[in-house]
């Protein structure tokens, strides 16, 4: 800044030197600055992010072209260098892309896309390259081979970190034993200190894509790692799709209003959004013009007095209002439009406009006397009048009708059913007429009073009669009473008809513009189509499972598609128990963002938050203290696919966490995890039945040689007692918080038909159909007649208060055959 | 039960039988099993013959089917031996060293897990075999309350044989029931009525205030819930001296289930109940009638209190006009008080009021 000190005083040319020395900083020289964002930060890590990188480009690209992936990753020392290599067997690139592709940060086709992708923003790769360039100043080695082509492609090349542009060094066609696909070289800076988190990269991509092939060769192994494909079917290929409504942000949707050819709203949903159709459209415009113009209170024609007859006072009010229309006419004017308010419930203002053009529309042709827009007019606004009479009025103008107040004991009704039965009856009443003030205040002085209120003004109008009232009343309406007036308020105003602004409008004005977006919030609205999208599938979560970790147990499970800020998502989760799966230490979680495992950053990642929070003993797992990661001999696998998978940062190692998107990853792995616990119940049950023979195999000779010796006489023979003790039917209890099952485990080779009554000490809840308590002295009997088929399981299942006691009998299986544990 | 006359070869013998019922239903080719009548409250009944409360025809069968009901047959088994070994050689011992003795034999599968375990198990022998305890020569480890009074007895002695009077004979603590009160013979008395006490703070003032001196009366001091020597003993004074016999307690539901357990028999031990159990003994006191009669300082009910009052009134024991009134009097003012609260009154308000007048509206004096 020392130039400005000598220019300041010379004005103008101040800025324009000043202009001189700023310049552009390109994307590549603003990353060779920050290499951690991108997961480069040290020579271990980097080594790992750039064969991530590699692979999951090679993933995409062979997926994309519909080929089953064969991937080589060969990790060599050189000098003081380490070369990596990275070949596929896809369609190859072609001569003009491939620069772009390797070299030139931020180019990708996917960055603009509402579609599942591996990488989303373009820059991982070419950060591999970028890398590998700034530590050992050699090129990136790419050869690539297209389809059909005699000779494969050979280049070197290098980015320039000024202008984001990068350079071929070397081009020349060369030949290579595949017949497509790409491979390249790069050579960098680099140590093998995370080769765990290597193979566990390469592994878990493995498990995640069992439709891949991929071979790992590296210093340390002495034979290359083989991950052999465990099926043919490649996944689903992806749709692009319009945002979803739930999922955009107002900036976003300002911009789209702008954009968009439509004219009307309804037009502009149905053709820039999926999953909007007509109906969605009008549920939309609905909410939002609850939100831009208010709902509109109706009021019924009823009497507020016992002397006043509401149905002669319309009438008469609209006798005086038409004028000029001939006595028949006036009179058949005025009876159809009262009779036709007395029969309603309720009328809002805009339904009055409707039936009184209705019927003046009837009357005019029956009669042959036109009832233009003033008699219109003027028969609305007598109608309302008398509908929304409020004492206040002077006396002169209405007579004896001086007090009749017809809001009072129609608010008075709704007030006294919203709020709780212990108000002071008096209150109540007082809150229903401040209310009536309050409505009959609104509107303008030159608009009739239509009534008309959006959500938050009614609430503030209800806060302001309940805090007058609360002072004058002495009694308290709490914010629940408050919240139920303003419901019950809300749920029986009216929608009003009045037609929406348009696109043009809405655009222009921010505030017009968040009310629909409110709108389109609010509205249900069908989750977005899954066509975009590649979930795994259960099944074959399952099988990668399975291929990779020799486990006794494997469950799976893939939630629906729902959505996140537009995008949707869809959470896959499986378990892998017992086998060769270490029983010590915690369990293995398994992250993946669109296949991609997740290598670093574990404990930032939503998965891990979620799987700690869960209570792992329900489900049979160890979690010391009850929360956190459970333990013990299982794999827990999550994958998140989306569209856009929220990071917590730009080397993509961790889910951010969105609410969303962590409930549906709850779920997921509940499902899988429900599917566990009924696994490790059995095998439990299936242990406890062994312990019990085991130890009744032990106990029985020796009971029988002692009560030999007790009696003087000879062993007896006990193997008929022990056949039948082995052969049996099991009856057990398992009691968790206020749920009861009993389960009747038949082991014998016929089926069983009991009859188990339980006794309990209260009332049993939840039984099935057709099975009654009969209550007995404070005491309840309950009975079932299971059928169960030889080797087969019966659950029966109710609930019981925790302290109650609980004992069961059983009949129908002959004793020796029976084992009741309940 | 034909408890008195048992001898100890009839004891063996009943030991050896059971065994051998587990040795046929092996030979059998059965699964070895016993049945118990199930020990609950609602499996006893009165049993109008004898006025007593019996247990009811619901059995529980403990079979060896099952691990915990082999392990507990085969404790059976060898418990049987180490009784049937005990009689022959004449020898006795307590519960507890039942449970120790276990850790000696051969077989840690049949060693018991506690003192419960070993104590229920000869419960369950009592009332399979029918012999009592006492008759298997097995004793409780804290020996039976006290007697004061104008009664003259013979006890029969490891030592030989003592007369004693219980009033006479004896220091301020009393003449100590032995575990075997079948070993004792009343030879001659002057007691107008049997008094048993609940808590030792009001055997002491009885006995300092000279009550069994001035009223001929014979204080049975119950230590809490009464020991079966205690209650064997009242009701044999009930029995072969025919004296009314009165309970004094605290007024609280669980000093009501001593006044049930003397008089109606206890769940746990129903099998004994026509041995030990004194049907027409009468409470005295403190009844919750008292605590407003008398204006008696009080606690209030706690909420185990609540509970063990309502499941008195479940209690087919407790059906009776003058526990309903007053359990629900006391569920009613919520309190409760203890003996010792008549000392608000002054220390022989208890001798010179309250139990002169409670036992002249009872029609003892």
């Amino acid at each position: 800044m020392t130039s400005q000190q000598t220019t300041l005083g010379e004005g103008a040319t101040t800025a324009e030197e000043l202009a001189e020395g700023q310049r552009e900083i390109s994307i590549a020289e603003f990353f060779e600055k920050n290499k951690h964002m991108l997961g480069f930060d040290s020579g271990a890590r980097g080594l790992v992010t750039a064969v991530k990188e590699a692979v999951d480009n090679a993933l995409d690209a062979t997926e994309e072209a519909g080929i089953r992936p064969d991937i080589y990753v060969e990790i060599r020392e050189v000098g003081d260098y380490y070369r990596l290599v990275v070949e596929d067997n896809g369609p190859g690139i072609t001569k003009e892309q491939l620069p772009k592709v390797f070299g030139k940060l931020l180019y990708g086709s996917r960055f603009h896309k509402r579609e599942q992708s591996r990488g989303q923003q373009g820059i991982g790769i070419s950060a591999a390259v970028l890398y590998s360039q700034l530590t050992s100043g050699k090129p990136a080695k790419i050869t690539s081979r297209t389809e059909g082509s005699a000779q494969a492609e050979y280049f070197e090349l290098i980015i320039d970190t000024d202008t984001n542009e990068p350079e071929i060094g070397t081009a020349e066609t060369t030949s290579w034993d595949r017949s497509h696909g790409t491979r390249i070289e790069l050579e960098m800076e680099a140590n093998m200190r995370a080769r765990n988190q290597l193979h566990d990269y390469i592994k878990h991509t493995a498990v995640v894509n069992p439709h891949a092939r991929i071979e790992l060769r590296e210093p340390g192994l002495d034979e290359p790692l083989k991950f052999e494909r465990a099926t043919d079917q490649l996944p689903a290929e992806t749709e692009e799709i319009r945002p979803h409504p739930h999922g955009v942000e107002l900036g976003t949707l300002i911009k789209m209003l702008d954009a968009t050819d439509s004219y009307s709203v309804s037009g502009f949903m149905q053709e820039e959004f999926t999953r909007v159709g007509k109906k969605t459209a009008d549920s939309v415009l609905d909410s939002f013009r609850d939100r831009h113009f208010g709902r509109e209170l109706g009021w019924p024609a009823r009497n507020g007095a016992p002397s006043a007859d509401v149905a002669a006072a319309i009438e008469g009010a609209l006798r005086e209002a038409v004028s000029n229309k001939g006595a028949d006419a006036t009179d058949t004017f005025a009876e159809r439009i009262a009779n036709s308010l007395t029969e309603r419930e309720r009328t809002t203002y805009s339904q009055l406009v409707d039936i009184v053009a209705t019927v003046a529309d009837e009357v005019g042709t029956d009669t042959g006397k036109t009832f233009g827009a003033t008699v219109r007019e003027n028969a609305v606004a007598a109608a309302w009048g008398e509908l929304t009479k409020f004492g206040a009025g002077d006396a002169a103008d209405n007579g004896e009708d001086a007090d009749l107040d017809r809001l009072t004991p129609t608010l008075y009704e709704l007030v006294d059913d919203a709020t709780s039965t212990r108000k002071d009856d008096a209150a109540v009443h007082g809150l229903a007429e401040r209310l009536a003030e309050r409505f009959v205040a609104l509107g303008d002085d030159d608009e009739p009073n239509r009534m008309r209120l959006t959500l938050d003004d009614l609430t503030t109008l209800v806060h302001e009669a309940a805090d007058t009232t609360e002072e004058y009343d002495d009694e308290t309406f709490g914010d629940t009473a408050r919240e139920n007036v303003v419901e019950a308020l809300w749920s029986r105003m009216v929608t009003v008809p009045d037609d929406p602004p348009n696109v043009n409008e809405i655009a222009g004005d921010r505030d017009t513009a968040s009310e629909l977006l409110e709108a389109m919030r609010e509205t249900d609205i069908l989750s977005p189509p899954t066509d975009c999208l590649a979930p795994i599938t259960a099944e074959l979560v399952e099988a990668g499972l399975r291929k990779e970790y020799d486990a006794d147990f494997y469950a799976a499970s893939t939630r629906d598609a729902e959505v996140h800020g537009g995008d949707p998502f869809v959470v896959e989760a499986g378990i892998a128990y017992g086998g060769e799966i270490p029983a010590d230490g915690n369990v293995d979680l398994l992250r993946f963002a669109n296949r991609v495992p997740l290598v670093y950053q574990r404990g930032a990642c939503a998965t891990t938050n979620v799987v700690k929070r869960i209570g792992w003993r329900n489900y049979g797992l160890d979690q010391p203290g009850g929360s956190g990661m459970p333990s013990g001999p299982a794999v827990i696998s999550i994958h998140v696919a989306s569209t856009n998978v929220p990071f917590t940062s730009e080397s993509k190692d961790a889910l951010a966490s969105v609410p969303e998107i962590e409930d549906e990853i709850e779920l997921a792995i509940r499902e899988a995890a429900r599917e566990l616990k009924s696994y490790l119940n059995k095998r439990r049950s299936m242990a406890k039945r062994r312990e019990k023979q085991d130890v009744l195999g032990r106990i029985l000779p020796q009971m029988a040689e002692k009560v030999a010796e007790v009696t003087g006489r000879q062993h007896p023979d006990i193997e008929g007692a022990m056949a039948r003790i082995m052969n049996n039917v099991g009856v057990d209890r398992e009691r968790d918080g206020e749920s009861v099952t009993l389960r009747v485990e038949n082991h014998s080779d016929r089926s069983e038909s009991l009859e188990i009554t339980e006794i309990v000490s209260a009332e049993p809840e939840g039984l099935p159909d057709g099975v009654e308590p009969i209550e007995m002295d404070g005491e309840w009997f309950v009975n079932w007649h299971p059928e169960v088929g030889s080797g087969e399981t019966v659950e029966l299942e109710y609930s019981l208060p925790t302290d109650a006691d609980a004992d069961a009998t059983v009949d129908g299986v002959d004793d020796e055959k029976l084992t009741v544990n309940a | 039960m034909s408890t008195e006359d048992t001898t100890d070869a009839e004891a063996r013998e009943q030991l050896i039988d059971l065994a051998a019922e587990f040795y046929d239903q092996f030979a059998a080719g059965e699964i070895p099993r016993m049945e118990l009548p199930t020990r609950t409250k609602s499996n006893i009944e009165y049993d109008p013959e004898k006025s007593v409360w019996v247990y009811g025809d619901r059995k529980s069968t403990r079979t060896a089917n099952s691990v915990s009901g082999a392990r507990k047959l085969l404790k059976a088994a060898y418990t049987i031996e180490f009784l049937a070994n005990q009689l022959d050689q004449d020898r006795s011992s307590t519960l507890r060293e039942l449970y120790y003795l276990s850790e000696s034999w051969d077989n840690e599968e049949a060693q018991f897990n506690g003192q419960d375990e070993s104590n229920n198990l000869v419960e369950d022998l009592e009332i399979i075999t029918g012999v009592t305890r006492e008759d298997f020569h097995m004793r409780p480890e804290e020996s039976g309350a006290t007697l004061m009074g104008p009664l003259e007895l013979r006890e029969q002695t490891r030592r030989g044989e003592r007369e004693i009077h219980c009033q006479l004979d004896v220091g301020e603590g009393g003449y100590q029931i032995p575990n075997n009160p079948d070993t004792i013979e009343f030879l001659d008395h002057d007691i107008d009525f049997v008094m048993c006490v609940e808590t030792g703070g009001m055997r002491d003032r009885l006995i300092e205030n000279g009550f069994d001196d001035e009223y001929n009366c014979l204080i049975v001091h119950l230590k809490g819930q009464p020991a079966r020597a205690t209650r064997r003993i009242t009701k044999r004074l009930r029995d072969e001296l025919g004296l009314p016999v009165l309970v004094f307690c605290d007024g609280d539901p669980w000093s009501y289930r001593i006044y049930g357990s003397v008089a109606y028999g206890s769940i746990k031990s129903a099998h004994l109940s026509e041995y030990l159990a004194t049907p027409e003994a009468e409470y005295v006191g403190i009844r919750p009638q008292d605590i407003v009669d008398y204006d008696l300082p009080t606690d209030p009910l706690s909420d185990s209190d609540v509970n063990a009052l309502e499941s008195e009134l479940d209690d087919p024991r407790f059906q009776t006009e003058f526990w309903e009134e007053q359990i629900e009097l006391q569920l009613d003012i919520g309190k409760k008080a203890e003996q010792q609260a008549l000392a608000s009154r002054g220390l022989d308000f208890v001798t010179d009021t309250y139990l002169p007048e409670r036992l002249e509206e009872m029609g003892v004096l």
